[in-house]
This record gives C-alpha cells, structure tokens and sequence, in this order.
C-alpha cells in the first residue's frame, strides 16, 4: 500500500513524479476557427496589421505550412502566405476559453502551474498511483478538453517538466508522447541541443560550433564542463541534459486543499478495515493542517469502487476544523453512508479545504453518542 | 381568599418570581403569577416551564384560597402603592382579585388556580448545603462558559457533580472549558451527577445577591429536576428542569503538560488585554500574545499583547511576567474568552500555560487549585 499526501504546493518534486506538459494547439488561431466556421481549414494570421508594423501572435497550422510562425512580423507572413486571413487577437475572449482550459486539468488535479493561456504544467502523479496509465491520463484530458471546447491539446508525459514539455512538442498539433520511466535519458539522446529548455538559438549555436549538436553529446560531458559554460546555471542544465530535472509543479494559488489518500493493493470491503483506514488518513490530514497553520470547512471523502468509479462526498461545517476528531467523525459518517451492497473500494481520500484565514479552533470535545444530525451532506 | 400584607413584601416577592415568568408563550397562563395561602404566609409562584421559582410573603390570612393573575400588572401595580397595608381579596367563584391599599382600589381580573401548570416540588433526592458566597463564586467562573446556542443543547448547561464533601461545575461551549470545585458544608452520600442550564444558575446568582445564609440543593436526576432553596430575608425555592443527554468527558481536555508557563499580575494583564480588545474589535476580536522569556535571566521575562485590524490600526503592550518557566510562544485569542476569563479570576495573579499556537491555553488562578479554564486558540496567520 502506498500514501500519498500532498499539500498542493509541494516545493521539491522527485524522481517518483509524474509530470503532464500541456499545450493547446495554434490556441489564439482556433479560438478564431472555432467561432467563426469560415475560417476553418484556412491559413489564418491572428494578429495587429501589417501596415501597422504588427506581429504574429498565432499563425494556423494551415499558415504554418507556409513557413509563418509565431512573432514574425505580418508583413513577412503575408509575404509568405498571400491568402492569409489576418484576424485582430480578442484577448478576452482567450482568457475565456483558457479559464475552461485550465479548470478541467484542475479536475485532474490540484498541481497546475500555468505557464500561458495556453500551456501549463500538471503534477498528475496522484492520478498515476491511483492506478491509471500515463497513457489513458493524457488520453482523457486530450478527449474532455476537445469535448468540451472543441480545442486540440498536445501533451507530453514524463517524470519532469522539461521532459514533459519537449515531449509535448514533438508530435504538435493534436500530439501525446509519453516518456516511459526510466527512458528519459535515452528520449533525450538523439534531440538536437537547442530542444533542451533553457538553451536558446545563441547558445545553441555555440554548442553546436564545439560539436555538440545533439541533447546527448551534451550531457557527455564531464560536470566542470558545464561549470566553465553555463556559471551559475552549470547544475540546472546538466540535470536537464540528463534527464533529471525533478523540479516540482508549483502552484500560482495557495493550496485550496489538503489531502491524504491511499490506494489499495486490493480491493477492501471490510467496514472496520475502511474506517482504520479513513481515521488514519485523518489523523494524517488534520497533522498537515496543523503544520500549515490551516483550518477548512469543507471535510471531503473521495472513494474508487472496484470498477474505478471514482466519486466525493462533502460536508461544509459552520466553521473552519483542524481538528483530528472533527474531521475522522465527518468522514467516518461520509463514509458509513457509502458502505454496504457488497461495495468494495480501491481507494480512499480525506481532504479539508475551504480555507480561511483566521479562525476560532474548537475544543476536541469528546462524550458518549455523539451526535451528528447537524451534519448534512451536501449533494 | 382574604389575606393582608405589607407592600414592600409582596413587591419584593413579586419581583423574586417575576424573574420565572413567561415572556412570550404559546401556554398564556405562565405569564400570571401563582398566588395561594400557605399557612400564615402567602406563597407566590411563577414558571416559563423551564424553571420554576416560589416565594413565601408574610401575611394575615382570614380565609384561604388561590388564584393565577398576570404578572405583570399585578407587579407594576403593587410597586406603584405606597409602603402601606394591602388587603386582597377572592370573592369565592368572582375570579376577580381585589386590592386595596389605602384608599388606592383594583379588581384584577385572574385565571383559576387549578389551571397553573403544577409546581414541581422536590422532596426526594441527594440533598447538598453549599455556602453562599462559595456557590456564587462559583456560577460567576463557570456559567459564562457554556453555549448560547442551542446546537448541541446540553452545552448550554453547566454539569454539576456531588461528591463526598465536594461539589464541582463544568462548563464548555466547544470552544473553551471552565471548571470550578468548591466544598459542600456535609458530605453527601452518594455521587451524583446533573446538567443545570447555565440560564438557571445565572438567575440564581442573582437572586442570591449579598445574601449570607446557605443554599439548599436538592437533585432528583431520575425526575429530571434540581431544586435551590436560597433562606435570606424571604425562603425562595428554585427548581429546574435538568437537561438531558451526556455531558462531555471534559478531564481530557485538560493539558497535562505545557511549553510556556508564566504568571501575571492580573489588574496588568486585564488592563493590557482590555486596550488591545478596543483594536481587536474590528478585526476578527483577534488578540495575540507572544510570550519573551528573559535573555539574560534579569527579568522573568514579558508578554506582547497586542491587536490589529486592516481598517482601524494597530496597537501593541508589554506585561512583565512575575515569573516565566519555558520558551517563547505565540498565541492567539479570542479577545472575548479572554476578557472574560480574566474578568472572573479578577485579582492577584494568574498562571497561563500554553503549549503550541493551536493547543489550548490554560488559565489558573495562582493562589488556588479550586479552578482551572481552558481556552482554544485562534488560527491567525502571524
């Protein structure tokens, strides 16, 4: 049995994660597409005018045959794609699609850390260890998102972000690379340096000029290597180079939850043996609360059944809990109201959010028969 | 009913019972007064059905009787007479009161006795005798402590426990505990147990006023009733009716053991913390104490109270501690819990041990180990 516990703003990441880059194709150009049906399958330029020396924000994959990408000037687009539609960017309604965007990865998972409106980066390990493949993981965030904004996503899987994101840019637009564990090195091998994130043209350049042309001539070389090259950087490259880049997803918000599961390594009906587990997971929640220095009102409790329907139960208290007792006396209710029918559980998660920032902590009362009927789930 | 008394007698007993009557009911006979010969004496009742409250008023009884008249009027009438001699009189089936006290005349218009809901009496039971001023003390440190709201209703009582020659009171609202022992004047014979609301036992300090002689306690837990018999100038019999359910295990809540322990001159304490309560008033009543340890073992060491608010401002005071065992720590209360803890301990001086910014604060009086208060901290983002 494994637990996992996280306080969604995890600073260190390790080599046990599982890291999703994800970049919507041509984002600002099929916005355009998608709103307006005429300009599907046509080289559109979303951009400022050319007579008013504008760029190109994003060029259709249809423009992109011709050569025009992203920051060139419009007039060297037109030049190069003379039937180019040129379409003034609508930010707002950008943001609007991307806030879509990014709440479904934030179903996925509470590690986003956004890069762009159109890019971001998902802790999914979490997900992973909850018995799912990488593969069916990037493969449902690539449908629900095409599903419910008619978008394409590219994805890149792997134990580290700059992994993830190379990877996610190999098989653009509508592309999925997964980089199975342990092969990160050998996926990096034959790319050509400037992939590598952080190694823009001019370094590439240089690197080429010493013969090093590929990710893996570069992580040949020796470390002091690196020291002379990149100073101050030398570590954060050669960690990269080879693969072992373990930073963590970092958050923009706060921690909206903190949250302990645990996976079966079989399935587990046994009531009492569910309750041990859903106090334990407790126990441990309401000490991270403490660490933090947090109190939620919301007590969750997230359950996989044996056919991996996964669900959660919720109860909003009147005021903010860190307390052990309060939080194991609400889940063990949530959970006793989803026992019995000969259900058997794979999973089992107790998570407090609703955060606030101060609050009155409440005495850990204890007495016989405790009541409960002021606990209503919410439904 | 033909009866005469003296007015400030019967004013003094109406206003002893007026305090059990009914304000709003669905039942409008408890917001009469109950009035009946007893003997030579008139005897006044009143209840809200929660409690129930009975004088006895000295009198010249010719003929005996009883009748239920609204409270109210009644009261408001007979402290508007001069302190003179009223007669009263039930003409036999009038149903009409009649008062006359010098040449001021009323008829007030009354309910039948035998409509008054009964009058519970408690002859049986584990009798107690507690001083006056021991059971006043005691109300005043604990009864504050339990719950106005109804949520988990047996928090709004306060437990009391008979034992051997000694009672305690427990009370806690889910967010701070207050815990009292005091001595009973006989030992009693069995180990009882019962929830009084705070409501009742407040109403008695009340009625117990300066008064000296010692209360009377009469608990029949399987009635589910606790009378007060309070002697003085006038006999005063309260009984409540208990509260039912199980009293948290409350001897747990109690820390055992602490990281900070430091003891204050109380008037310092409570004039520092009642200045930061005026910040801490538009902020959440957050009041946050950090406690200093000495550096170089001149001084015991201090405490920094202090309060802020986004709107308002900010303010910040120093305590010296009279003596300090342990490491500095941070906590934050409530300014309200505090005040009123340090309210009710009021002079000498008083010991706070903490453990950690969320564990709760424990509060004793220095010069005794009849009382102990524990307070939950708040959460406050420092």
């Amino acid at each position: 049995m494994r637990d996992h516990s996280d306080d969604s703003s995890g600073q260190a990441g390790s080599i046990d994660q599982h890291i999703i880059h994800a970049d919507l194709d041509a984002f600002y150009a099929a916005v355009e597409q998608l709103d307006n049906p005429e300009l599907r399958g046509k080289a559109v330029l979303v951009g400022g005018p050319p007579e008013s020396r504008g760029v190109v924000a994003t060029a259709s994959y249809e423009a992109r045959e011709y050569g025009v990408h992203s920051a060139m000037p419009m007039r060297t687009a037109v030049r190069l794609c003379p039937h180019g539609i040129i379409v003034r960017p609508r930010f707002d309604r950008y943001r609007e699609e991307s806030r879509k965007v990014m709440s479904i990865f934030q179903d996925l998972t509470d590690l986003v850390e956004p890069l762009s409106l159109d890019e971001a980066y998902l802790d999914v390990t979490d997900a992973v260890e909850g018995g799912n493949h990488p593969i069916s993981v990037a493969i449902g965030l690539k449908r629900r998102v095409n599903d419910e904004t008619g978008l394409t996503l590219s994805v890149g899987v792997g134990n580290s972000k700059s992994v993830a994101k190379i990877a996610s840019d190999l098989q653009k637009p509508d592309g999925l690379v997964v980089v199975p564990k342990g092969r990160e090195k050998e996926f990096l091998a034959p790319l050509a340096v400037g992939k590598l994130w952080g190694i823009g043209p001019k370094t590439a350049s240089r690197l080429n000029a010493d013969g090093i042309d590929t990710i893996s001539e570069l992580a040949a070389q020796p470390f002091e290597w690196f020291q002379r090259h990149f100073g101050q950087r030398a570590e954060e490259v050669w960690a990269r180079a080879n693969g072992r880049d373990f930073r963590a997803v970092h958050t923009q918000r706060v921690a909206k939850s903190i949250s302990a599961e645990t996976t079966f390594p079989a399935d587990v009906h046994d009531s009492v043996e569910l309750a041990d587990v859903v106090t334990r997971l407790s126990g441990r929640v309401a000490q991270q609360l403490a660490s933090k220095d947090r109190q939620g009102k919301t007590v969750t409790l997230k359950a996989r059944l044996a056919d991996f329907t996964t669900f959660t139960r919720q109860i909003t208290l009147p005021f903010p809990t860190g307390s052990e007792a309060t939080i194991m006396e609400i889940a063990l209710m949530l959970l006793s109201r989803e026992l019995g029918q000969g259900r058997s559980f794979r999973l089992l998660g107790v998570g407090v959010s609703g955060f606030a920032d101060s609050g009155q902590l409440e005495l850990p009362l204890v007495w016989e028969g405790n009541d409960t009927n002021w606990l209503e789930p919410e439904t | 009913m033909k009866l005469s008394c003296l007015q400030e007698n019967l004013s003094r007993g109406l206003g002893v019972v007026g305090r059990a009557v009914a304000s709003r009911t669905t039942l409008p006979i408890t917001q009469n007064v109950y009035l009946a010969t007893d003997q030579s004496m008139l005897k006044l009742s009143a209840t809200n059905l929660e409690i129930a409250m009975t004088t006895w008023v000295g009198a010249m009884v010719e003929d005996e009787g009883a009748i239920t008249v609204p409270a109210r009027l009644l009261s408001e009438f007979v402290n508007s007479l001069p302190s003179e001699r009223i007669d009263i009189e039930l003409q036999p089936g009038s149903g009409v009161l009649q008062l006359r006290c010098g040449r001021t005349e009323a008829n007030i218009n009354g309910a039948d006795a035998g409509e008054f809901p009964p009058i519970p009496t408690v002859d049986e039971g584990v009798a107690a005798s507690v001083e006056t001023a021991t059971l006043k003390e005691a109300i005043a440190r604990v009864a504050f402590a339990a719950a106005t709201e109804e949520s988990r209703p047996v928090l709004t009582g306060v437990e009391i426990k008979l034992e051997g020659d000694r009672f305690s009171m427990a009370a806690a609202d889910g967010f701070r505990l207050a815990v009292h022992h005091g001595s009973l004047r006989e030992p009693v014979d069995s180990e009882t147990k019962v929830i009084v609301p705070a409501r009742v036992l407040n109403e008695l300090n009340r009625l117990l006023g300066d008064q000296t002689d010692p209360v009377e306690i009469m608990m029949t837990p399987a009635k589910g009733q606790v009378l007060f018999r309070t002697q003085g100038s006038q006999t005063v019999e309260t009984v409540s009716q208990l509260l039912q359910g199980t009293f948290p295990n409350y001897e747990q809540l109690i820390p055992q053991s602490y990281q900070t322990r430091a003891v204050f001159d109380l008037p310092s304490l409570l004039r520092a913390t009642r200045t930061a309560a005026i910040f801490a008033r538009d902020g959440s009543n957050i009041i946050r104490m950090e406690t200093q340890p000495a550096e170089n073992g001149e001084a015991p060491g201090k405490v920094i109270i202090s309060a802020r608010s986004e709107e308002v401002g900010d303010n910040q005071d120093e305590v010296e501690a009279e003596s300090l065992d342990g490491v500095e720590g941070k906590i934050a209360f409530n300014s309200r819990y505090l005040l009123d803890v340090l309210s009710v301990l009021e002079r000498g001086r008083v010991t706070i041990e903490t453990a950690s910014s969320s564990s709760p604060g424990v509060f004793r009086p220095t010069d005794s180990e009849d009382y102990i208060h524990v307070v939950m901290p708040m959460f406050v983002q420092w």
